[in-house]
């Protein structure tokens, strides 16, 4: 019950000041954001990738993207699993906490969109607890959601996919979280003008 | 920096002009500036008087249509697809935007930063050039020539032509006068104007060393700066602007802009170190531009290969859409566009003749359906039949064989012409429509006594025709045959009064259209099956019933009518009226969409013209209760 008290105490990483000091202003920015994780459970599984680029007045910003693998050395040998494929793949590479505060920083306070948004925000808090952070202060949009909402449908869900083959967005070769994050950017402007939102 | 999306839009550069003349490296560098644009349906990204952007587009996905404003009507100047830059004025103009851009359906564009692909212009010629050369074409702005800037600020926009008319040769004047340098400017101008010219080359031992035009007289001698008496040489503009003979409508344009004059001089090797061959002026390359069916029709026959034919139809689609912005009578736009399709149908099977030799037996190629009615405005699918003569049996196979060989070749060109091969293959290339002139008679005859017997598809197409290529005395033949059985043949006109009603009706019991229920096409009102195809049927019916001989034409079909059968010559009169008004629907649905105009958005037909479309429907009531009335049609249903 006392736990904020903890926290109070507690002295933050310089980063994460930096994080908060920018949630006085507010954003216009957008970041669309893809994870690849281990699995689907936030206090065991672990972060393998982020894709993020951002859009800003309803343009995608090829140049501002973010994509980082992390090479789960620990997490995969306790497993057994091997991360070959991990370290094959183009994206640049960093450790966990490096990675961490790379993302931080990039989104600042940024209104995250995702596709189940929730699930990476978990995930990504449960990393920031081991830095000793707080939890993520940014607004999240999620997708699936939103195109629910517009066709007002209540119990069905709808996979990345689906929703890309719904907007006829073409596909890619192409397989990483990155490309996910820009199909993410572009269904969130369909939506978004679609919806009305500002 | 590259990311894997800057790779994606990098990759998806190098596959369209200019990006792929420029390395890797720089379209990766590019791509990491562009900024990615979603544009819904109709919604437009610029418009005309819109201060310009700090970029230019290139479309990723989906159809941006440019237009102009002109006489308070819209105008499409251009589509736009996958691959195809537009928005180019920033790089050449200070004002603002002359055109609008609108999505045509829901697009992703990629917005290219003036500021990086600059350099990339500056370094690479190929690059300028091409983006020279597409906004010549996007505005085709002859005002444009005149201020020294490259760019003045009207769009003088000339009816909707393709790129390709850019392209096509140029003609001009070939024998330009020529003077000598010592004349007096006063005898010179007495020179020019008993020509009835408005400029003369000054040439030394029949080279060009200059040139007079109205402008110099105007400028220099009436202003009294040079008195009469000078010798021409002091007024001419020197060196003359020299290009090669065969040069393009493009081309001549870029030099005159290039060089802001309003003549060019053809010399034989493109130098002034020639000999003259004539002389281009600004007048030459308007009427170049003009759109012209004679001119079309000059170049189908001249033309060698499906490639310049295909060149030929896109320019007819130009004509026909251009027409129909004028308000051009339906009739004559079909009697202009059915000529010229007849004309590219009879150069196919010319080109496969030329390839396979000369024909082992007199044939006739009969175009069929649409095409044989001279109502084809579209790319619709070609049908076609051919028919030769009778040979001795030895020969018979051979004879087919080279038959069967022509008509697969013509097809295919026609194919690569943009005409799709018909679905249900009434081609000449399939086995069975392509046969001797004893074979087609039995055809016929067995398809007009025993109706429905030994298929019941026969198919009312082959009942349309007309000829393409070949042997007149073939096609009368054929004619015969047909009137022959039709007298008095109630059993044929009842199946094709059967035939004629069974299409589903356009409006249902509440008066609202009949739309399609599924399929990709859901929600739009089909045109073609549903009001078009009734009428032309029963056009074809009740002519031939008539005994009505060599009248192809749907609508003509309904005047004839009404004249042969004055009883009912009302009914008859708005059959033919409903069926302009149906097949301009059509036509205009096509043309918007670049399709067959088969089945109407009718969610984008303002009220007006859903009153239209309805009241034009109306007469197939009519006409439905005459069929009902004069054939028993109880024999087939």
């Amino acid at each position: 019950m006392l736990d904020w008290l903890k926290n109070i105490s507690k002295e933050h990483p310089e980063f994460w000041k930096n994080y908060t000091s920018k949630f006085e202003k507010k954003s216009n920015r957008y970041v669309s954001l893809s994870l690849e994780t281990t699995g689907l459970n936030p206090n065991k599984d672990v972060i393998l990738s982020f894709g993020a680029i951002a859009v800003v007045n309803d343009t995608i910003l090829i140049g501002d993207t973010f994509e980082i693998a992390i090479p789960q050395y620990k997490y995969l040998h306790d497993n057994g699993i091997t991360n070959d494929f991990l370290l094959e793949s183009a994206q640049p590479k960093l450790a966990e906490p490096a990675a961490i505060e790379a993302f931080i920083n990039y989104l600042g306070n940024a209104t995250l969109v995702g596709h189940r948004i929730h699930f990476d925000v978990e995930m990504i808090n449960e990393a920031l607890e081991k830095l000793a952070c707080g939890r993520l202060k940014n607004e999240a949009l999620d997708i699936e959601i939103m195109y629910k909402k517009l066709h007002d449908i209540g119990d069905k869900n709808f996979s990345l996919d689906e929703l890309a083959n719904l907007f006829k967005i073409p596909k890619t070769e192409r397989i990483s979280t990155t490309d996910d994050a820009f199909t993410i950017a572009l269904l969130f402007l369909k939506l978004k003008s679609r919806l009305k939102l500002q | 920096m590259s990311n894997a999306i800057s790779q994606r839009v990098a990759d998806f550069l190098k596959e369209h002009e200019p990006f792929n003349y420029l390395p890797y490296e720089d379209l990766i560098q590019i791509a990491n500036t562009i900024r990615v644009i979603n544009l819904e349906k109709h919604k437009s990204l610029f418009q005309i008087n819109d201060v310009l952007h700090d970029s230019f587009y290139v479309v990723a996905s989906g159809v941006i249509h440019l237009t102009v404003i002109s006489d308070a009507e819209e105008t499409l100047l251009n589509k736009c697809y996958a691959g195809d830059i537009f928005g180019l004025r920033p790089f050449f103009a200070k004002n603002n935007y002359q055109m609008t851009a609108k999505a045509r359906e829901e697009s992703i564009i990629y917005a290219i930063p003036i500021a990086t692909f600059k350099p990339f212009v500056a370094q690479n010629v190929e690059v300028l050039n091409f983006l020279l050369e597409s906004f010549a074409v996007n505005t085709k702005n002859s005002l444009d020539s005149q201020n020294n800037g490259l760019m003045s600020d009207s769009v003088g926009y000339s009816d909707n032509q393709s790129d390709m008319m850019y392209f096509q040769s140029l003609s001009y004047n070939k024998a330009p006068l020529k003077i000598s340098s010592e004349i007096a400017i006063k005898d010179a101008a007495q020179l020019v104007t008993e020509n009835m010219v408005d400029s003369a080359i000054i040439i030394d031992q029949s080279y060009p060393i200059g040139i007079v035009t109205d402008k110099d007289f105007r400028s220099k001698v009436a202003t009294g700066r040079f008195p009469l008496s000078n010798s021409i040489d002091k007024i001419m503009a020197s060196p003359v602007i020299t290009v090669t003979e065969n040069i393009s409508v493009a081309e001549a344009q870029l030099v005159m802009l290039k060089h802001s004059v309003s003549h060019l001089c053809v010399t034989h090797d493109g130098t002034d170190k020639s000999e003259v061959k004539g002389i281009i002026s600004e007048h030459d390359l308007v009427v170049a531009q003009a759109n012209n069916p004679g001119v079309l029709l000059k170049e189908i026959k001249r033309s060698q290969t499906s490639k310049e034919l295909k060149l030929v139809r896109d320019k007819l689609t130009d004509i026909i859409q251009s027409s129909i912005n004028k308000n051009i009578p339906l009739t004559h736009i079909n009697s202009i566009a059915g000529e010229i399709t007849l004309a590219i149908i009879k150069r196919a099977v010319e080109q496969s003749i030329l390839d396979l030799g000369s024909p082992p037996a007199r044939f006739a190629w009969l175009s069929i359906g649409s095409q044989g009615r001279k109502e084809q405005l579209l790319l619709t699918d070609q049908d076609s039949i051919l028919v030769f003569e009778d040979v001795s049996a030895e020969k018979y196979r051979d004879v087919k064989d080279y038959f069967l060989k022509l008509a697969k070749k013509t097809t295919s060109t026609l194919e690569k012409v943009g005409f799709a091969a018909c679905p249900q293959g009434h081609m000449a290339s399939n086995m069975l429509w392509c046969k001797s002139l004893t074979d087609w008679t039995k055809q016929y005859n067995s398809w007009m006594n025993t109706p429905g017997e030994n298929s019941n598809e026969i198919s009312s197409v082959f009942f349309d025709y007309e000829m393409a290529f070949g042997e007149q005395k073939i096609e009368d033949a054929i004619t015969e045959t047909i009137f022959k059985n039709a007298k008095n043949n109630v059993l044929f006109f009842d199946y094709l009064g059967n035939d004629a009603l069974k299409k589903p009706t356009p409006l249902n019991f509440f008066k609202k259209f009949n739309v399609e229920e599924d399929g990709e096409n859901k929600g739009k009102f089909d045109i073609k099956t549903r009001a078009l195809m009734p009428l032309i049927d029963g056009a074809r019916l009740l002519v031939m019933s008539n005994n009505i001989k060599g009248i192809n034409n749907t609508y003509l079909r309904y005047k004839q009518l009404a004249m042969v059968d004055p009883k009912f010559s009302e009914v008859y009169l708005n059959c033919a009226d409903s069926y302009l008004v149906l097949s301009k629907f059509r036509a205009a649905e096509g043309l918007k969409n670049d399709s067959s105009g088969q089945y109407i958005n009718m969610d984008e037909l303002n009220k007006v013209d859903k009153e239209k479309l309805k009241n034009a429907l109306a007469p197939m009531r009519e006409l439905e209760e005459l069929i009902k009335d004069r054939f028993q049609l109880t024999q087939f249903s």
